[in-house]
């Protein structure tokens, strides 16, 4: 078990760092975000800095982008396995003694560290626009480890909605059903203290409301929360489990 | 030991009752319909039928790709079923289209295909099948510069790579030229020789199973029709076939009259005439109708088509062309993407 998903994972790193296309898609992505949503609000953000803590937008958008990041992050490991059974490599794989569910480890941990390569892209972008971090290197790793924790989840999450699926157009409507209720009920590009009641219910559980908050704690000085670390460990495990299990039982592969 | 354990032990693949059905009870499909076969170890075996006749199917069935309806079947000495793991540890797979992951070269190819065997020593084998397949030097080349040629041979570099008791081919020459093909053919006499392995191979071309499998099962509309070796199954048919082309018509009964003669079918100006022996009947033959009047004679000796053509009243290939094109262009397609 270990040599295969050794073997798949290297596989699918491997494959995101040789496609200078896709590691061009992967960076731009959360770039824009940054360089036009960031910079067209920025204006009106920072006449607000008693609701956003800062004057500087874009020092209160980046964690919120790099979690909404580690979401679409997510699609990209059910996009490759569907790609894959597509080509029929999924059978490839399935006539030697892997598991299926060693197949969906290593898709969502191989998506998890496609979206390693947006931080450091994100953090010097972010620099550039201003932005100064006073961070030491727990609070860098711990920032790593829970942005890790969210993308391991989301992707498992993708990965156990498509498992039965062949078809190309699946992880789009899945994305599109799961990432704009995610992304907009949460806090990572505005405080969710404006919110009305049940927008708010969405965003006290949202797992990207607590990566990007926990993100600006830290940018803005307030330390690592242990307690958001935790709740993301414990989404990140329980999409985990429920990915393995749902992948053994329901991966198609064509 | 008992000679029955001998026997046991010398089965490749060994099927009983197999059913295969897609869909539910009612509105399904069958696509293995009670197949059983024996396949001793060390044959090269053709599967031999047209398209849609479940050939796929089974070695999708026997690789644990699909799970069984009902029906019991073993790979290797281990149950498809309970025992899929061990199976696959022990099978090779060449595929229809040529997959193969186009972003890795031949070594990397390999080295995946070691990690998915759990093969630590992988590397020393790895060298000497690319030489024996002549791709040693392109082995750093990534696979997507390969000829059709060389990515089918670096498929079946990968199914050797774990050292299989079995490997399946599933129509291995499908929509290649005719000199791939022939390569082809001496590439699988080659293999079976060189490394003493078990080859179940699909095929719909009449040639193929005829000039590379020991023996042959036919196939048809999800049933094992007939196996045995391409001698045994031909002499089963037990005659010769004279088609004959006439400038006008001839009188039926004075071709029938001929001594040999076991049955003549008229079609117009054409002629099926079924004889004992060919060589025997032709020059009575030629006695018979005038020169002038033939347009075109030719014999058609017993062949897996004839046999074919008499368990089935079909000619194998008949049908359905159309299928045919579409798995070639979609061959093409993954080929090329």
């Amino acid at each position: 078990m270990r040599s295969q998903f050794a073997g798949l994972y290297l596989r699918e790193v491997l494959r995101t760092f040789r496609n200078p296309f896709v590691m061009l898609m992967t960076v731009v992505q959360p770039f824009m975000w940054l360089a036009f949503f960031g910079s067209g609000f920025s204006k009106y953000a920072s006449q607000l800095a008693a609701v956003y803590g800062t004057s500087n937008y874009i020092e209160f958008l980046l964690p919120g982008v790099l979690s909404t990041s580690m979401l679409s992050i997510g699609m990209f490991g059910s996009m490759s396995t569907i790609q894959d059974k597509r080509f029929g490599f999924m059978k490839r794989i399935l006539i030697t003694p892997t598991s299926k569910q060693v197949i969906f480890l290593s898709k969502a941990f191989g998506a998890a560290t496609r979206g390693l390569i947006q931080i450091p892209v994100m953090v010097a972008a972010a620099i550039v626009f201003g932005v100064s971090f006073h961070l030491s290197a727990l609070d860098w790793a711990v920032w790593v480890l829970v942005l890790m924790f969210a993308a391991v989840g989301f992707a498992s999450m993708f990965l156990a909605i498509t498992s039965s699926s062949t078809d190309w157009q699946t992880p789009g409507v899945v994305s599109n059903f799961i990432t704009m209720p995610l992304m907009f009920a949460s806090a990572a590009l505005y405080p969710s203290s404006g919110f009305p009641g049940w927008m708010q219910a969405i965003s006290e559980f949202n797992p990207i409301s607590y990566t990007a908050s926990f993100g600006r704690d830290l940018v803005l000085g307030k330390g690592i929360d242990w307690l958001y670390t935790g709740y993301l460990a414990i989404f990140a495990f329980a999409m985990v489990a429920i990915g393995y299990f749902v992948s053994a039982r329901w991966l198609k592969v064509e | 030991m008992t000679t029955d354990a001998l026997a046991v032990t010398s089965v490749a693949i060994d099927v009983r009752n197999l059913s295969k059905r897609y869909g539910s009870a009612e509105r399904g499909v069958l696509a293995l319909d009670r197949v059983s076969l024996r396949i001793p170890a060390g044959t090269v075996f053709g599967l031999l039928g047209p398209n849609g006749a479940g050939k796929t199917t089974l070695i999708k069935v026997l690789t644990g790709i699909s799970d069984i309806t009902s029906g019991e079947a073993s790979v290797a000495g281990f149950d498809v079923r309970r025992e899929s793991l061990k199976v696959r540890a022990r099978i090779g797979w060449v595929a229809a289209e040529v997959i193969l992951d186009d972003d890795f070269s031949a070594w990397e190819n390999l080295w995946l295909q070691a990690k998915l065997q759990d093969l630590s020593d992988w590397r020393e084998r790895a060298r000497e099948i690319l030489r024996y397949f002549s791709l040693d030097d392109r082995r750093d080349d990534k696979v997507s510069t390969y000829s059709t040629g060389m990515r089918k041979k670096l498929e079946i570099a990968l199914a050797l790579l774990h050292q299989p008791a079995v490997i399946f081919m599933d129509e291995p020459t499908i929509g290649l030229d005719v000199a791939t093909r022939r390569m082809l053919w001496d590439i699988v006499t080659g293999v079976h020789k060189e490394f003493g392995v078990t080859v179940l191979l699909t095929t719909h071309y009449i040639e193929e199973a005829d000039a590379l499998c020991e023996r042959v099962g036919i196939i048809d509309q999800g049933r094992v029709i007939a196996e045995g070796t391409p001698d045994e199954l031909k002499a089963r048919v037990r005659a010769d076939l004279i088609l004959l082309e006439t400038r006008n018509g001839l009188d039926p009964k004075r071709i029938a009259a001929l001594a040999g003669v076991e049955e003549v079918r008229p079609q117009g100006n054409e002629w099926t005439i079924r004889v004992s022996s060919a060589e025997a009947v032709l020059p009575k033959l030629l006695q018979a109708v005038p020169p002038e009047e033939v347009r075109r004679i030719s014999v058609e000796k017993p062949s897996l088509e004839t046999v074919f053509l008499d368990l089935t009243g079909r000619r194998l290939g008949q049908d359905e062309p159309m299928r045919d094109v579409r798995k070639f262009y979609m061959q093409m397609r993954r080929a090329r993407r």
